[in-house]
This record gives C-alpha cells, sequence and structure tokens, in this order.
C-alpha cells in the first residue's frame, strides 16, 4: 500500500460493512485511493507514523477519515479524541459512521470534533448515496482542484 | 337542725363525694389505658405503613429498572440486528449487478426475494427502534394547528405513494401535543386508511374533529377493507395484523406505535368498522382553547 498517498482513510472493524463501504466508494465514482484499517489501534499507529507504520511521511494527510463508533481495542471515540487533540491530524475532516442516527455517541463525537456522520443505511443503494454525496463533499472541500 | 346532725350530713356529703372521685380516678386510668393502648396501635399502625409503603417504592423501584432494561435491550437488539441485515441487502446487491448476465431468470427471482425481504426486515428493525424509543424519550407539548399538519402530512404522502383516494378535512381543531409524535400519528393513520382502502375504484377519506367533555376527538375514515369488530382488541398490540402481508403489506407495529403515542399525551385511541365497509379510527387530545380560556 502506498502510504504516502492515502486520501481517504477508512477504519472499520466490520469486514463486510468495509467491503460495501469501498464499493460505494467506487460506485460513486469517488476512486481516491483508498486504506482501509481494521480497527483504532491500527489507525493511530498509521496517523502518527508509529508501530508498523514507523518511517510514514506524516506530513501526508488523508484528505478524510472515516471511522465507525464501534470498535474493539481503541474505539471510535478515543481514536476520534486523539486525532483532534493532535496538531499534526485536528484538521483532517473526520466523518463518524453509525448504526443508527439514534446513536447517544453521535453527540458525544460531535462535541469531541467530529465533521459529520453517516448513517449506515440497510439499503445498499441509499449508502452509496450518502457514502458519495459526504465523500465528494469533504474530497472537494479540502482541495477545491479536485 | 343542730350542729351535730348539719356535721354528719356533710361528713357523709364528703364520704360520698370521695367514692364518687376515686370511682372516676379509676375511670380515668382506664381510659388512660385504652388510650396507652391505642396509641401503640396507632405507632403500629404508622410503622406499618411506613414499612408498606416502602415496600411499594421498593416495587415502583423494581419495575421502573425492569421497564428500563427492557426498553434498552429491544432497543440493542434492532440496533445490532441491522449490522448483518446490511450485509444480506449488500451482498444480494452486488451478486444482482455483477452476476446478473451468470443467473437465469429463477435465479433472478430468487435473489429479488432475499433483497425485498432483508428490506421489510429494515423496516420491521426500523418500526421497532420507533417503539422503543418512544418508551424511553420525554414529549415536549405545544399548540398544534392540525388542519396544517395534516396539510403538511398529506403532501409528504402524496409526494412518497401514488394513490387515488379522494381526501376531506376541513378546520380541524387545534390541540397541545408534540409535534413531531403528533405528525408520526397523522401519517400512520392517514397512510393506513389510503392503504387499506387502495382496492376499492373510488376511495374516500375524512378527517374530522370535534370537542366532546373537555377533550378534542380526531377522526380518519375510510371506505376500504375494514374490520371484524371481534377482532378490534387485537388492532393496536405489537405484532398483530388482521391481513396478511399478500393482502397488505406491514410490519404490525405501526398502531401500536400510534396507541403509545397518544397514552403519552393522556389520550385514548379506539376504532369502529365492519368487514368490506371501512374504518374509523378516533383519538382524543386535550382541547386547547379550553385551556387558554381557564388561564385568561
Amino acid at each position: 500500500m502506498e502510504n504516502n498517498t492515502v486520501e481517504i482513510l477508512l477504519i472499520e472493524d466490520n469486514m463486510n460493512d468495509a467491503e460495501l463501504a469501498i464499493r460505494a466508494f467506487r460506485k460513486g465514482n469517488i476512486n481516491n485511493n483508498l486504506i482501509h484499517l481494521k480497527n483504532g489501534a491500527e489507525a493511530l499507529e498509521f496517523l502518527f507514523a508509529t508501530g508498523k507504520f514507523e518511517g510514514r511521511d506524516t506530513s501526508k494527510k488523508p484528505k478524510v477519515i472515516l471511522h465507525d463508533l464501534k470498535m474493539p481495542k481503541v474505539d471510535g471515540l478515543e481514536v476520534l479524541a486523539k486525532i483532534k487533540a493532535s496538531d499534526l491530524t485536528k484538521s483532517i475532516p473526520v466523518v463518524v459512521l453509525t448504526s443508527s442516527s439514534e446513536h447517544p455517541d453521535i453527540e458525544h463525537a460531535y462535541s469531541l470534533g467530529a465533521n459529520s456522520y453517516i448513517v449506515k443505511p440497510v439499503e445498499f443503494d441509499e449508502f452509496v448515496k450518502v457514502v458519495t454525496e459526504l465523500g465528494f463533499y469533504w474530497l472537494l472541500k479540502n482541495h477545491p482542484s479536485l | 337542725m343542730d350542729k351535730k346532725e348539719k356535721l354528719m350530713i356533710a361528713n357523709k356529703e364528703l364520704a360520698f363525694q370521695n367514692v364518687e372521685k376515686e370511682k372516676r380516678a379509676e375511670q380515668l386510668m382506664i381510659a388512660n389505658k385504652e388510650l396507652a393502648f391505642q396509641n401503640k396501635e396507632k405507632k403500629k399502625r404508622a410503622a406499618e405503613l411506613i414499612d408498606s409503603n416502602k415496600e411499594v417504592d421498593e416495587l415502583e423501584k423494581r419495575v421502573k429498572e425492569r421497564t428500563e432494561d427492557l426498553e434498552s435491550f429491544t432497543y440493542s437488539v434492532s440496533h445490532d440486528l441491522r449490522t448483518p441485515l446490511r450485509a444480506i441487502n449488500g451482498y444480494a446487491n452486488m451478486l444482482e449487478e455483477d452476476y446478473s448476465g451468470v443467473l437465469d431468470s429463477e435465479g433472478k427471482r430468487v435473489l429479488g426475494e432475499v433483497r425485498i425481504n432483508a428490506k421489510k426486515m429494515g423496516i420491521l428493525i426500523d418500526d421497532l427502534l420507533t417503539f422503543s424509543r418512544l418508551g424511553r424519550k420525554g414529549i415536549s407539548n405545544s399548540k398544534v394547528d392540525v388542519n396544517e399538519l395534516v396539510k403538511t402530512v398529506l403532501s409528504e404522502i402524496n409526494e412518497s405513494t401514488a394513490h387515488h383516494a379522494e381526501i376531506k378535512y376541513e378546520n380541524l381543531l387545534p390541540t397541545l401535543a408534540d409535534y413531531n409524535l403528533l405528525k408520526h400519528v397523522i401519517t400512520n393513520l392517514l397512510s393506513n386508511a389510503i392503504k387499506y382502502s387502495s382496492k376499492k375504484d373510488k376511495t374516500f377519506i375524512e378527517i374530522k374533529s370535534e370537542r366532546k367533555k373537555g377533550v378534542n376527538i380526531y377522526s380518519i375514515s375510510d371506505n376500504g377493507v375494514g374490520f371484524d369488530m371481534k377482532y378490534v382488541n387485537k388492532l393496536f398490540g405489537v405484532f398483530q395484523r388482521l391481513h396478511s402481508n399478500e393482502e397488505f403489506s406491514g410490519t404490525g407495529v405501526g398502531l401500536a406505535i400510534v396507541e403509545r403515542i397518544i397514552h403519552k399525551h393522556n389520550g385514548k385511541v379506539w376504532a369502529k368498522g365492519k368487514e368490506g365497509q371501512g374504518a374509523t379510527f378516533y383519538f382524543s387530545l386535550p382541547d386547547v382553547d379550553k385551556k387558554t380560556e381557564k388561564k385568561q
């Protein structure tokens, strides 16, 4: 994986959801380089170039980070808090993925500095729609020349 | 009467009074004892009352805890059920998109069934989530222009559902309610009226309101399939349906939600119907004008 050109960082422990999200991006013609990491611990290693990502050039930042809320080891809110607490990463837009708009953690996520959230809909077509819209929004907002 | 005689009479009188006094004293003692006993009984009763009050409190607390447990259980179950469902639906979609060239018509039909049912389950889970959320959340009341609300709901229904119903309503009474919850009730009852009368050539639906005994009673009538009054009690139960999914689609949660919302507003819901001759659903809510008059 060419870590230094990663534009979309997807942090998702559920492999099915990850596959669907990646497919949704592709279907929505968002073909930016994407890396999928399976838990919060890995994501933090990636972002701060530690552990197995030691030596990665941290000045190459993803344009958007999407992460699930419920994850083993380091959960979504912890990852979010760490991203927003560090000068290195706090400017990267973070989109929270959740199973329900009713989730009490959504409010918590906003208070931690999340930029947006996506409710993973049961209907795949819906999923493509929201992922595309949000993906476009954040990718374009960051780089109007894209 | 000489002195001696007078003294004797006085003495006798004194002796008699003495006896009387002792008698009184004795009576007083008895009364005192009785009072002491009654006092003791009273204290015992008071203690018993305190105990049983504590028991009631304890029971109430346990019921509340159990209810909360149940609500959060329903919530997390319906919530977690969405994850595998998303996968089923997503992968079925992939099959349809990527392998439709390999599948024959029967294969496509079977796949379609998978998707239809996944979608149904999604709606069911959403309904259950709504139902459990109603148990957890409080309501915020404000004055609602019901006539405007019906107008809004109708335009939303017209946008999402094709129907041929002729719907009549005018000057519906305003009420005091949680706007979003009442919108849910009206959406549900109107959608039901449209759905269950969709097989008639001509469909008439009428929404009315009237003041009665200090409350507003709203009714929504249709000329649809109706129902047999002997099943009226089943209408508002969770997962209770009077029609098969083939006849009319539905999850059986809608009217349970309606009832729960109206009960939360201290109102009542009921229905009248006749098989093949339409149904009328009624609900009662506070009379908003009456309350403001009182305040003035």
